[in-house]
This record gives C-alpha cells, sequence and structure tokens, in this order.
C-alpha cells in the first residue's frame, strides 16, 4: 500500500497555499485544521509590534476596547462577504445596500425630519431590506448568470443611487436612543457590538463546519461542476448565500447609523476595501473553497488592530491608506491557491 | 471464471442511440451477471462511452430494453441510476478537492448522519473507517482531496459508489470503471486489481480500458464494441490480445506492427543531442547519453528510475545540478524551456490536454502556433499561409476533423495527438522528446502515431521516447537505455528484424 501513500508530486504541489507549522503538538495541529494558524501568528505579530511600538499604551484596556468595538461593523460585513468569496464569487454590493439601509433607519425611526416611529421594528425592516438587495443579487448571479462581480458592482451603484434619491442627499438626526446604547455599552468592559460580532461568527462557523449548508458551500467553492453533478442544489445555495450577506449589510448599516445618531448616505461610502481586505487577511482564498467565518473575523481584527496601531504612532493617514492597500495584496499573494489558477485575468 | 450459468443482473437487449449524424450505438445487447469483472474494450467511437452514459442514465436510447434484476427500468439521471445501484468512476474524477476524504464520501447524502440538526461527526468518521478499510485507503479521512494521490482518489470513489449503494439497500452495485489505470503508478495499479477482485465477491464491475493487457488480466469476460455494434465476446482466461486488436479494428495487423521496416540507420556524425554529466540530486546520478540525427533512442525504466526527470531536465521543465545538455551544437540554458523550444526541442507530454494543446483553440490555431513567423506577409500574419499550412500539416499526418477550424477539445484523444505532433513537424524541431506518445490512444490512432514518428525520423529528427509498454518501446527504438534506481545500467541497440526481446530487457529493469 505505499503507493496508495505517495503524497502528490512535488511539483503540482509548489505554489500551493503556504502553512504555516507551529510547534504546539495537538494545539497546533488544530490550529491548521482550522486553517488561522497563520492569521493568529500575523495578529500576535502586529499586537507585538505597536505593544513595542507604543511603549504598551497599545496594551491598554482603553485601547483594546477601542479597537474591539471598531472591528465589530467590519467583522460583520466580512463575515457576510466572506461566503460569497468562498463560492469562488465577490460581492462588492456592500456599499450600495448599507447606503440604501442606512437611509431607510433615518427615514423610518424616531427622527427629527418625518413623524414616522417604527421602533424595534427597525430591526427586521433593515435586514429584510438587506436580505431583499441580497436575494436580488443572487438571482443576477444565478438565473440570469451574470458574474457576481459586475452584478454586484452594478447593485452597488443602483442602490447608491436610490438612496441618495430617497434622502435627497440630506442628513437625518436620529431621536431614537435604544440602539445607540446597544451600540456603545460594554458587558465586563467588553464592547457588547463586538460581543454580538462574536456570536454571529461562532454561530455562522457552526453552520458552516456541522450542517449540509456548510458543506455545500464548501463543495461549491471547490469544484462547482461536480457539486451539482453529486446532487447539489448550486442556485439554491447561491441565493442563500448572497441573501445571508445582504442580512449582515443590513445589521451592519443599522448599527453604523445608530452609532452616529444620524443617517445620511455617504455613510456607506469605504467599507467595501476594509472588508475584502479582512476577507483576504483572514485567508479566505479568492479561489474559493478555502476560509471560514472565523477567518473572516480575524481578518477584520487584524486589519483594525494595524489601522489602530498606525493612528497611536501618528502615521500619516494618507501612508496609513497605502499600508492597507500593501496588506491586501501581500495578504492575497500568500493565500491564494495558485493550483487552481491556470492562469491570472 | 465459473463454468456455471450466473442469471444476469442487468440486461441490456437492443440498444441503440442516434446522434445527428451518426449512429452512436446500433441494436447492442449487453449483460451483466453478479460478482464478475467484465472488461469492455472497443476503439474510441466505438461506442463504448455512450453505452456507459445509458448505463447510468446520463443518455436515454432511442430503442431497447433494460432489464434490472428481473424488473424492466427506465434510468431518469446518474441520481437516479445510483439509487438502482449503479455508479461509475468516471475519468476525470468527481471529488470536490478542497473537501475532506469523509466530505466527499458523504457528500449530498449526509442526511442519515443528522443529530439535532447538526451532522454527527463520529457517526460519519465511523462509516467512513469502515468503507475506507474495504478499499485499502490508509490515509487521514481529514486530508483534502486536493493533497491525495489519483489512486487514493479513484478508491474513494469507489467506497462512495459501495456507500450509496448500501445506503439504498442494492445488494451487488454495478460499478463503471472509465481508464482507471491511466493515471496510476504500476505498484497503484497492482492495489487498484487486487481490490476490485475483493470487491468482486459483492458487486459486478465493468472496466474500460485502452490497456488490453491488463482487460485480459484482471476481467472474467471481455466484451468488444467496434462502431457501435456488438462484436464478439469472450472468456478473459486464454484470449490472445492481438485477437483481441484485430476484432476491436476489424482488420489483421501486419507482422510489422511499429514500422521496422522504414527503421533508418541514423548517421553517425551529426549528433543532435548531446547530455553530457547531467545530474539531479535525489532523482538520478551524473549520466552521459547522445541522439543521432534521425535516430530513435527509447529510454526505459520503472517509475522512480529518474527517466523521466532526465526527460525534464532536458527540455527545461527542470533545472539539473550539473552537467549539460547540447542540442545541434549549442549548450541550453538549465532550467529554461524557452531557450529549449528556441534552440529546436519539441516535447510531447504525457498529459496533452494541460500541457501539449490549447483546447480552446482550432487545430489550424494549434499547427500554426509556433510557426507564425514563417507565415507573415509583411508587419502581420497572413490568413492565406496559415490556412495552407494547417491544411497541409493535417493531411499529412491524417488528422480527422471536419475542418481546420474546429477546436481541438472537440478531437478524439488520439487526434488531440496527431495534432500535437503536426504542430512540432510543422516547427522544423532537431530534437523531439515523446513522453508517452500513445498513452490512452486506441489502436487505430495509434497505427498512425507510430507512422508519423517514422516519418519523424525519416526527416531527421532525432528522439528521445518514454513509451507505454516495454513492446512498444523496443520496437520503435533503434537503441534503448536502461535507467534503473538513477543510474543507467544498459545500452541495447535494437537493429531492425533483429530486437532484443522483452525478456532481455526486464532483468535490467528490476
Amino acid at each position: 500500500m505505499t503507493g496508495l501513500r505517495e503524497k502528490v508530486e512535488g511539483g503540482k504541489r509548489a505554489g500551493g497555499r503556504i502553512r504555516i507549522m507551529l510547534p504546539l503538538g495537538t494545539a497546533g495541529a488544530w490550529l491548521r485544521r482550522a486553517g488561522v494558524s497563520g492569521q493568529i501568528l500575523s495578529l500576535i505579530i502586529v499586537i507585538a509590534i505597536f505593544a513595542i511600538g507604543t511603549r504598551g499604551r497599545f496594551l491598554s484596556p482603553a485601547n483594546l476596547q477601542v479597537i474591539l468595538s471598531l472591528a465589530a461593523i467590519p467583522t460583520i460585513i466580512a463575515v457576510g462577504v466572506h461566503q460569497v468569496v468562498v463560492l469562488g464569487g465577490i460581492d462588492l454590493s456592500v456599499e450600495g445596500v448599507v447606503a440604501l439601509c442606512v437611509v431607510f433607519v433615518g427615514l423610518l425611526l424616531r427622527n427629527k425630519f418625518n413623524a414616522n416611529d417604527v421602533g424595534l421594528w427597525i430591526l427586521p425592516i433593515t435586514l429584510g431590506l438587506g436580505g431583499v438587495a441580497g436575494f436580488v443579487s443572487g438571482i443576477c448571479n444565478t438565473k440570469l448568470r451574470i458574474p457576481s462581480f459586475i452584478g454586484t458592482l452594478g447593485m452597488s451603484w443602483i442602490l447608491w443611487g436610490l438612496a441618495v434619491f430617497v434622502s435627497r442627499g440630506q442628513t437625518v438626526a436620529l431621536l431614537d436612543t435604544r440602539f445607540q446604547e446597544l451600540v456603545t455599552g460594554t458587558v465586563f468592559g467588553i464592547p457588547l457590538i463586538a460581543l454580538i460580532a462574536l456570536a454571529l461568527v461562532v454561530f455562522l462557523q457552526i453552520i458552516q463546519d456541522r450542517t449540509r449548508f456548510g458543506r455545500y458551500l464548501y463543495a461549491i467553492g471547490g469544484d462547482e461542476v461536480l457539486a451539482r453533478q453529486a446532487g447539489v442544489n448550486v442556485t439554491r445555495i447561491k441565493i442563500v448565500v448572497f441573501t445571508l450577506a445582504g442580512f449582515f449589510y443590513g445589521l451592519a448599516a443599522l448599527f453604523l447609523s445608530t452609532r452616529l445618531g444620524s443617517s445620511q448616505a455617504i455613510t456607506g461610502n469605504n467599507l467595501l476595501f476594509p472588508a475584502v481586505t479582512a476577507v483576504a487577511v483572514g485567508g479566505v482564498a479568492l479561489t474559493g473553497g478555502i476560509g471560514g467565518a472565523k477567518n473572516a473575523a480575524l481578518g477584520a481584527l487584524i486589519v483594525t488592530a494595524l489601522n489602530d496601531g498606525l493612528i497611536l504612532l501618528n502615521v500619516n493617514p494618507y501612508a496609513q491608506e497605502a499600508v492597507n492597500g500593501v496588506v491586501l495584496v501581500a495578504a492575497v499573494a500568500l493565500t491564494i491557491d495558485r493550483r487552481k489558477l491556470g492562469f491570472i485575468k | 471464471m465459473t463454468t456455471e450459468k450466473k442469471e444476469p443482473m442487468f440486461e441490456l437487449r437492443g440498444i441503440t442511440k442516434s446522434y445527428p449524424g451518426v449512429v452512436a450505438l446500433d441494436a447492442v445487447d449487453f449483460v451483466v451477471s453478479p460478482n464478475e469483472i467484465i472488461g469492455l474494450v472497443g476503439e474510441n467511437g466505438a461506442g463504448k462511452s455512450t453505452l456507459m452514459k445509458i448505463l447510468i442514465g446520463l443518455v436515454q436510447p432511442d430503442a431497447g430494453t433494460l432489464t434490472l434484476r428481473g424488473r424492466s427500468v427506465t434510468l431518469k439521471d446518474p441520481a437516479d441510476a445510483m439509487r438502482y445501484g449503479i455508479g461509475m468512476v468516471f475519468q476525470d474524477g468527481s471529488l470536490v478537492p478542497n473537501l475532506s476524504i469523509m466530505e466527499n464520501l458523504f457528500l449530498c447524502h449526509e442526511i442519515g448522519f443528522r443529530k439535532f440538526g447538526f451532522l454527527s461527526r463520529r457517526a460519519m468518521r465511523e462509516t467512513a473507517r469502515g468503507m475506507l478499510e474495504r478499499v485499502m485507503v490508509s490515509e487521514d479521512q481529514d486530508t483534502r482531496i486536493a493533497e491525495v494521490t489519483p489512486a487514493v482518489r479513484q478508491m474513494v470513489e469507489i467506497a462512495r459508489l459501495l456507500w450509496l449503494s448500501r445506503l439504498y439497500g442494492q445488494a451487488n452495485p454495478i460499478l463503471i470503471l472509465d481508464e482507471p489505470t491511466t493515471v496510476l503508478t504500476e505498484g497503484e495499479r497492482d492495489t487498484l486489481f487486487a481490490i476490485l477482485q475483493s470487491i468482486k465477491k459483492e458487486a459486478s464491475i465493468i472496466l474500460i480500458s485502452h490497456r488490453l493487457q491488463e482487460v485480459v488480466e484482471n476481467s472474467d469476460r471481455i466484451v468488444i464494441l467496434k462502431d457501435g455494434r456488438n462484436v464478439t465476446e469472450m472468456p478473459a482466461s486464454g484470449a490472445q490480445i492481438t485477437d483481441i486488436e484485430q476484432q476491436m479494428v476489424g482488420h489483421a495487423f501486419t507482422a510489422d506492427r511499429y514500422l521496422e521496416d522504414e527503421q533508418i540507420v541514423p548517421d553517425d556524425e551529426e549528433k543532435v543531442l548531446e547530455v553530457q554529466g547531467l545530474a539531479k540530486r535525489g532523482a538520478f546520478e551524473p549520466i552521459s547519453f547522445f541522439v543521432r540525427k534521425g535516430e530513435i533512442v527509447s529510454l526505459v525504466g520503472l517509475v522512480g528510475s529518474g527517466k523521466e526527470e532526465v526527460c525534464r531536465c532536458v527540455n527545461g521543465l527542470a533545472k539539473a545540478d550539473a552537467g549539460t545538455v547540447i542540442l545541434g551544437g549549442k549548450k541550453l540554458t538549465p532550467g529554461s524551456p524557452s531557450d529549449a523550444v528556441a534552440s529546436g526541442q519539441g516535447h510531447i507530454p504525457i498529459d496533452r490536454r494541460s500541457e501539449g494543446l490549447a483546447l480552446g483553440m482550432t487545430v489550424a490555431e494549434n499547427v500554426n502556433l509556433l510557426v507564425l513567423a514563417r507565415l507573415r506577409s509583411g508587419l502581420l500574419v497572413s490568413p492565406a499561409r496559415e490556412r495552407n499550412n494547417a491544411t497541409q500539416w493535417i493531411e499529412e499526418c491524417r488528422i480527422k476533423t471536419p475542418s481546420a477550424g474546429t477546436l481541438c477539445a472537440n478531437l478524439s484523444g488520439g487526434n488531440q495527438q496527431k495534432t500535437v505532433i503536426a504542430k512540432w513537424l510543422s516547427s522544423q524541431v532537431k530534437l523531439l522528446v515523446l513522453d508517452h506518445p500513445t498513452r490512452g490512444v486506441d489502436v487505430g490512432a495509434k497505427d498512425d502515431i507510430y507512422r508519423l514518428v517514422r516519418k519523424l525520423a525519416r526527416q531527421g529528427i532525432g528522439m528521445l521516447v518514454m513509451c507505454d509498454t516495454l513492446e512498444e518501446d523496443l520496437g520503435l527504438g533503434n537503441r534503448m537505455l536502461v535507467m534503473k534506481d538513477g543510474r543507467l545500467v544498459g545500452e541495447l541497440d535494437c537493429p531492425p528484424k533483429r530486437k532484443p526481446s522483452p525478456k532481455d530487457v526486464i532483468g535490467l529493469i528490476v
């Protein structure tokens, strides 16, 4: 049986994913299998560098609190995006979906602009709105067979236009502060919003690991044709994934606008880049099939910690943006599964 | 082979299927008995794959009856066929690469493992262990399919089919294996057949293969198809390969299969390739040899003897640690395939689909790929010259294609291989490295390829070949180099009509 044990020839593996071996025994084995060892290592390195660079200020409880609360919303968005990436697609509709949801939060929650007050109903409404947007993206991708790159980019601009049109470009101040309290509150010193994000990540990770939906998600990401042959309802899974992503964007929109205490379409801007960076940094392969919710969350945490540290070090804000760009490209270079790519288009 | 008549498991009678312009199957009968291995052979286009597609419900026959376990059935699709216990291991494999062995085993049939809405890993692991033991897979169940050998993948697929038929309560499932051994090493091949013999106790197996030797050795009964019709069937014990080949092609072969009469005596002086002290650590020891103009040198040895690595170093796909490769008097840059090609070296790879051909391009585009500079008129490539060059080589190499504008993806394996050869022929190479040129090619196309190889030699092209069988190596070569454990252990002359016999060589190889 030695023949069967031989691993695939070295040549075929060259250029594959880079594996970081940690000498940690069973814990190391678990980390390798979970596929987050590299991310945890990166996080430790980032923390160590800034802890030294800021002479410990980076590790102060106040700053850690800031990092956790800042990381929460990018995490929620990244978790939405990453499942589409696992499928082998990409979702660029984040900014449009969030803009529209934010505008509706402003118009429906008690505000200074009109007499509406839906109260706590705003939660299902924004989730629903985001979900519908995601559902439409899913239909575009599966039924109209439009590549997700184009379909969701178009969706983003459509919804952004709609958001500005509906809000007439105005900023609406919110009067209902219940969500604001939720978003800014803490439990044992940990920001509540971070706990909510964590709960979502854990929930989704269990779904991915232990349900048929999760299994099929990865099967499609690995090889869509083979998954279809095995009997996976590819269309349904894809639509569900896009819709779920929409739910996450809707939730993020609600938290974003209530934290600000006001609603304006522009809140949606500059959300896509951190989310995509988080997904890539977290080790979700852009070729699909690899990486889970935990990866997206760790990615968001790394990116947030990095930016926070740069601010503490008083790095020029434009230089910070450049650093983010470098991080994105480097992360993709390290995680991409080149075996699957014959050539890069 | 038992002599008693077995009750048939699955009976296909008068199966007819026609596609626009072709009758793929013409009143074919096919019977599967319990606990037997059927070898199904025939040339490409003989109707084997259509018949198999009907067996697994991928294609519906125009006429004919299917009787399974005494009852008439129609198979709507592969999932339906699986419910009746009929499954197929495809040539390209049907496992998802990023999922683990265990996850692939149960993909889409996990429902039985659900506990409180979640999948119970422990139960899955238990079942998987049992299934994998039967096919002798010792890999960790959590290994991703992308990381295991083709042999293990095949075993996992077989295990999956066995498990599914058990899930559907079907005793004696029918497993169809399409060219299972093309991706296996010799040791793995033996393992596969050992496993198949043990599975046979509870299943019927249909084995499709171009390697008649293994069909004769491992099946109980051989069914031969030609041009969509049953030709004959025979018990495998005592069957003669030459006899089977004749039945497949429909005419007898000349004794001179490898066209030894056309073997030329190379000019002693002119060496196209000179390899001096080439060495690569862990792969082979320093080795020196040469190939003369118009000479065919076959390189033989077991897998692991280092012959593949030597060829990779010669054509620049791998970088040797020491030594030089001189092509037509010019020293090649080590590890540079583009330098090798520019200096006049051609390479016909084993995997023509991924390395030899651009499948999405037309036959003409592939043939002209390397000679575009010659086909220019002024600054631009002239369409007329392109067309002429392509047509000339299509005729010369007898590429069976509807037109020069047909996509290579739509050609049969043999014709794809001829297209690769035509490409090099047209580019006027000095040396060709042929890596298993007849692999996966049917008998008729093989003869065309032998003819082309002789023609290449007449044009003065030196060749380094590694063939599928020792007979082929001996038959084609002027000279044979034998490698063992990374060393050159022998050199034999193979003059026409006085070739050494395989028996003489095998002692050197092992």
